[in-house]
C-alpha cells in the first residue's frame, strides 16, 4: 500500500510529466491561455492516459515480448494509441455525448500528445506490473492536469499585468513556466 | 525479421477491423443539412462569421444559432444557397468591403529609421510601432496582403495595399491581422454614421468641418475630373452640399495647411462647383441606398436638420416621413436668409434631391395640433425624431395659440414658462418637478416652481458637487425647502404615455469619463427645461409591456449622442446649447446634428445602446498635426478674397450677391494646390507621383 501511495506522489509531484521530464509541452503552452480548455484538456488526458496505459501494457507483454518484438515498441505503441483514440471518439459520441462535447476537441489533439507516449514508455521502462502501471498512467496524467490548470491560472493573471511588449503572449509563458518548473524542483528527493 | 512484419501487420488489420467495425456500431446520425450547409459554404475557414471555420458556422447556421447570410465571405449566392437549403428566406445584408486608412507609403511618409527585418507589419510593429513617425502609418510590408483568404488585397506602387473590391467579400481578415489597425471594413452606411476619431488619418480641414466631410478625397476626385465621385464623397457626409456652397462659412478653409505657406484651397467655392456641375446636369447623382427595411420613422421639423435626418434614414433603408408646420420645406435656410445669399432655386433642387431618396413630407401639419409623437409612435410609426431645431414655426404660424405646444405634456421651455408667468397664466406643474440645470437658472426657479405648488423640486447639473454655484451647495438647508440637487448627474431618456411625461432616467457622469454612469428613474409630473428651443428628442415605442392597448403606446426617447472621455455630450440634454445637440448658428451644425440624430436611431434598431465614441476628433484636446510644412510650392488662389467680389464695400461680405462660382478649368487648378493632407503627411513637390485617395 505504502508503494502504491508513494508511486502516486512520484509521478503527480516529483516526475511531474509536464514541469519535470518536460513531456507534452504543446498542450502546456496551446491550450493554457484559458481556465475552462485546460480543465477540458486535463480530464481528456487522464481519460486517455489511464486507457492508454492499460492497453499499451497489454500489447508489449502479451505480444511484444514474448515474441521478441520490444525493438517495435515505439511503432506498435504509436499506432494503438492514434487507433485507441479514434476509437474511444467514436464511442464517446454515440453513448455519451455530453462528455463527448466536453472532451471532444481535445482528444484528437491527444493522438500525437508525446505525453502520453511517454507515460507508455516509462511504464515499460520502469518495469511496472499491470496495476501499477495504471496507477502510474493515472498519477502522471493527474500531475498533467495539476501543472496545465496551475499555469492557465497564473497566465489567467498575467493577461491583468503590464508586461513589456517583447514578452508578450508565448516569451512570458515561457518564462513563467520555467518557474513553476523551478518551484517544482523543491520536490526532488521527498521520494 | 518475419515475425515481427506479421505481428505489426497483425496488430494493424486487427486495429483496423476494430476502427471499421466501430464507426458501424457506433455510427452517429449527423443532420444531412449541416453536411449541405457546409458544402454551400466557401471552406476558406476565414472566420468572418465568428464562428471558428466553415463546419462550425455551418452547425450554428442548422442550429438556429447563426444567420444564413452570416457567411461575408460568400456573399449573396451563398447566403440564398444555404436559405435555400434551411428554407427560409434570407435577409439582405449590406456588403461590406475593407478600406485601407493610409494614403502615404513608406516612400513618400516621413521615418524614424530604415527598416530591414522580418517582412511582416507584426514584425516591424515590435521595433518602435515601426518606422512611420506617424503612429497610424501603413507599414506597408502586406501582411495583409498575404492573409487574405480571397486574394482581393495587392500591393500597390506606393506600398499601400490595394483592395480589388470584386475579389473582396469583408470577411474582415485583414482587419484582424493588421497590428495598426488601419485596414478596416466600411460599407456606405457605416460611413454615413460614422466620426472621425483621433486614431484614424484624417487632414485638419476634414477634423474642423462640422459635418466632417472627407475634403482631401473629394478635391482628389476633382482633380482627376471625377466630378460625380467627388459629390458622392461629400453626401456621405453632407447632404446640401449646394446650399453649403453658398452659405457655409467654412471653417474648414482657416484651418487648411496651405495657410503656412499661402492662401488656404478653396475648398468651398470647390465643393460649389460639383454641386454647380450636378444642379447644371438637371440631375441628382444618386448615391447607394441600403436596401428598404419596412421600418416607418416620423421626422418633425422640415429644416437642415430635418431634411439631413430624413435624407440618412432613407439611405440607411429606413421610410422617412417629414413633418413641417410651414407650407414648404426649407426652415430658416427658406424663411430667414436672405434670396442674395441662397437663391431659391437652389434650395428647392435641393431639398427635390432629399426627397427624391425616398423621403416623403407632409407640409401644414402642426405638432400639438395635427399630431404628437405620442399618437404617431401610435400610428405605426417605429420612431420619431424631433427636429424643431432653429426657428419655432408653430408660433409664428398660429400665434393665437395657446399653452406651450411640447410635443408632450410635461416638458416645459423656460422661456415659454416665463412668459406664461409674466401674463400672470397659471400653471400646473403638479408635484414633482425636475429642473435641468444650467449656470444662470437654479435655485430661484426652483422656488418659484415651489411657489407654483410642487411638492419637490429636483436641480439635476453635469456639474461636480465641488463646482456647483454656491446658493447650491447647503444641501440640508435645501432639502428643508423640498429642493434636491443631484450633481455630476444628466438625463439619460424621458419615459410616458401617449401625451404625458411619466418618468425620466438619471445617469451619473463616471468622474474619469470613461463608463457609463448608473442609471436610475424618477417620477415626474414636469420637467424644465432651461432653453428657449425644443430639444432634438429621439420617440422609440417602450415594448416593454406588450400587452398594453396599442392606442396608449408608452413611448422613450433615445439618447441622441454619447461621446467619452468627458462625456459633455452625453445624455438627452447634451451641449453645445443646453439641450441640444446643435445650436444652428450654421447650417453645417444642424446638418451635423441631423446626422448623429440617424445614428442614434441606427444603432436602436441595429443595437441597444448608442455605442460611445471613445476619442471623438473633435473633442480631443491632443492630435497629432504638423506647424510647419516644407517643400511646398506657392500657388495663387483661383477664387479672389470675398471682399473683393464687389469691390472694398464691407457690404460684401454681409450681402453678396451670388457669385457665379468657379468655371470648370479654375476648378481643376484650384483642386492641384491641395496638399492631400493626412495626420501628418501632405503632398510635397518633389514627390508627386503616386498619390491615392
Amino acid at each position: 500500500m505504502g508503494d502504491y501511495i508513494l508511486l502516486i506522489v512520484s509521478c503527480i509531484f516529483v516526475n511531474n510529466i509536464l514541469l519535470m521530464q518536460y513531456l507534452g509541452n504543446c498542450p502546456f503552452l496551446g491550450v493554457s491561455k484559458r481556465m475552462e480548455t485546460a480543465t477540458g484538456m486535463a480530464m481528456a488526458v487522464i481519460f486517455v492516459l489511464v486507457m492508454a496505459g492499460a492497453i499499451t501494457w497489454i500489447v508489449n507483454t502479451l505480444l511484444l515480448r514474448p515474441f521478441g518484438l520490444e525493438y517495435l515498441r515505439t511503432l506498435a505503441f504509436i499506432l494503438v494509441i492514434a487507433s485507441l483514440v479514434q476509437l474511444v471518439e467514436m464511442f464517446l459520441r454515440k453513448s455519451i455525448p455530453a462528455l463527448y462535447a466536453g472532451l471532444g476537441i481535445f482528444l484528437p489533439l491527444i493522438t500525437t500528445n508525446c505525453a502520453v507516449m511517454g507515460v507508455c514508455l516509462i511504464n515499460i521502462k520502469e518495469e511496472y506490473g499491470f496495476v501499477q502501471a495504471l496507477i502510474a498512467s493515472f498519477s502522471y496524467a493527474v500531475g498533467f492536469g495539476l501543472a496545465l490548470i496551475l499555469f492557465a491560472g497564473v497566465r489567467e493573471r498575467i493577461l491583468l499585468a503590464r508586461v513589456p511588449k517583447p514578452l508578450q503572449d508565448t516569451s512570458i509563458g515561457l518564462v513563467t513556466a520555467g518557474m513553476i518548473s523551478l518551484a517544482f524542483f523543491a520536490f526532488k528527493g521527498m521520494v | 525479421m518475419v515475425g515481427g512484419f506479421l505481428v505489426m501487420g497483425g496488430l494493424g488489420v486487427a486495429i483496423g477491423l476494430c476502427l471499421a467495425l466501430a464507426s458501424k456500431v457506433f455510427y452517429v446520425y449527423v443532420d444531412p443539412k449541416i453536411e449541405a450547409v457546409e458544402e454551400a459554404l466557401p471552406g476558406a475557414n476565414c472566420g468572418g462569421c465568428g464562428y471558428p471555420g466553415c463546419s462550425a458556422n455551418a452547425a450554428a447556421i442548422v442550429a438556429g444559432q447563426s444567420s444564413p447570410s452570416s457567411c461575408v465571405a460568400g456573399g449573396p449566392e451563398v447566403a440564398a444557397e444555404i436559405a435555400a437549403v434551411m428554407g427560409v428566406e434570407v435577409e439582405a445584408r449590406e456588403p461590406e468591403f475593407a478600406l485601407p486608412g493610409c494614403r502615404y507609403g513608406v516612400q513618400e511618409a516621413d521615418l524614424k529609421y530604415l527598416y530591414e527585418g522580418i517582412h511582416d507589419c507584426r514584425a516591424a510593429m515590435l521595433l518602435g510601432g515601426g518606422a512611420k513617425e506617424c503612429p497610424i502609418g501603413c507599414l506597408g510590408l502586406g501582411t495583409c496582403v498575404r492573409a487574405c483568404p480571397f486574394g482581393a488585397l495587392s500591393m500597390g506602387p506606393d506600398n499601400l495595399p490595394v483592395v480589388n473590391t470584386d475579389l473582396c467579400t469583408g470577411c474582415g481578415t485583414c482587419e484582424r491581422i493588421c497590428p495598426k489597425h488601419i485596414i478596416t471594413l466600411s460599407s456606405a452606411s457605416l460611413r454615413i454614421i460614422d466620426e472621425y476619431q483621433v486614431d484614424e488619418c484624417t487632414a485638419p480641414c476634414q477634423r474642423s468641418c462640422p459635418t466632417g466631410i472627407n475634403i482631401p478625397r473629394f478635391i482628389y476626385q476633382i482633380d482627376h475630373g471625377n466630378y460625380e465621385g467627388a459629390l458622392l464623397t461629400i453626401k456621405e457626409k453632407c447632404p446640401l452640399p449646394l446650399i453649403c456652397g453658398y452659405i457655409c462659412p467654412a471653417p474648414c478653409e482657416l484651418a487648411c495647411r496651405r495657410n503656412l505657406i499661402d492662401e488656404p484651397v478653396a475648398i468651398n467655392p470647390l465643393k460649389r462647383f460639383v454641386a454647380d456641375y450636378e444642379m447644371s446636369a438637371g440631375k441628382h447623382v444618386d448615391p447607394y441606398k441600403a436596401e428598404d427595411n419596412d421600418r416607418k420613422i416620423a421626422v418633425i421639423g422640415g429644416g437642415a436638420e430635418g431634411l439631413t435626418t430624413s435624407y440618412y434614414l432613407a439611405r440607411l433603408g429606413y421610410q422617412p416621413t417629414l413633418f413641417e408646420a410651414k407650407p414648404e420645406l426649407g426652415g430658416i435656410l427658406r424663411y430667414v436668409i436672405s434670396e442674395d445669399r441662397l437663391p431659391r432655386e437652389v434650395l428647392d433642387h435641393e431639398i427635390q434631391g432629399i426627397l427624391n431618396m425616398g423621403v416623403t413630407a407632409k407640409t401644414q401639419t402642426v405638432m400639438g395640433e395635427d399630431f404628437t409623437p405620442g399618437s404617431l409612435l401610435s400610428d405605426d410609426y417605429d420612431a420619431v425624431v424631433l427636429t424643431s431645431g432653429g426657428i419655432d414655426s408653430r408660433k409664428i404660424l398660429r400665434p393665437e395659440a395657446k399653452g406651450f405646444g411640447p410635443p408632450f405634456q410635461g416638458l416645459f421651455l423656460l422661456l415659454d414658462l416665463y412668459n406664461a408667468l409674466d401674463r400672470g397664466e397659471k400653471i400646473d406643474l403638479g408635484e414633482e418637478v425636475v429642473i435641468v440645470h444650467n449656470l444662470s437658472e437654479g435655485l430661484g426657479l426652483a422656488r418659484t416652481c415651489r411657489e407654483m405648488g410642487a411638492k419637490r423640486v429636483t436641480i439635476v447639473s453635469k456639474l461636480d458637487a465641488g463646482d456647483l454655484p454656491p446658493e447650491l451647495v447647503d444641501t440640508a438647508t435645501l432639502h428643508a425647502e423640498g429642493i434636491q440637487v443631484l450633481p455630476s448627474t444628466t438625463v439619460s431618456f424621458l419615459e410616458g404615455t401617449g401625451n404625458h411625461l411619466e418618468r425620466i432616467g438619471l445617469e451619473t457622469i463616471d468622474p474619469r469619463g470613461d463608463e457609463f454612469g448608473e442609471t436610475s428613474i424618477l417620477n415626474v409630473d414636469a420637467l424644465i427645461f432651461p432653453g428657449a428651443r425644443l430639444p432634438e428628442l429621439v420617440f422609440v415605442r417602450e415594448e416593454r409591456n406588450p400587452e398594453a392597448p396599442s392606442q396608449i403606446r408608452r413611448w422613450r426617447t433615445l439618447e441622441t449622442f454619447r461621446t467619452f472621455p468627458k462625456g459633455t455630450q452625453n445624455g438627452v440634454f447634451s451641449s453645445p446649447e443646453p439641450g441640444r445637440l446643435s445650436d444652428s448658428s450654421a447650417v453645417v451644425k444642424s446638418i451635423l446634428s441631423g446626422r448623429r440624430l440617424c445614428r442614434a436611431v441606427h444603432t436602436h434598431f441595429t443595437e441597444e445602446r448608442v455605442a460611445p465614441i471613445d476619442n471623438l476628433v473633435w473633442e480631443a484636446d491632443a492630435i497629432l498635426d504638423v506647424s510647419e510644412v516644407h517643400h511646398v510650392k506657392s500657388l495663387e488662389r483661383q477664387q479672389p478674397s470675398i471682399l473683393d467680389v464687389e469691390g472694398d464695400s464691407e457690404s460684401a461680405w454681409i450681402f453678396p450677391k451670388p457669385w457665379p462660382g468657379l468655371n470648370e478649368p479654375a476648378a481643376r487648378t484650384e483642386a492641384q494646390r491641395c496638399l492631400n493632407c493626412g495626420l501628418i503627411c501632405y503632398r510635397k513637390n518633389e514627390n508627386e507621383t503616386s498619390l491615392k485617395a
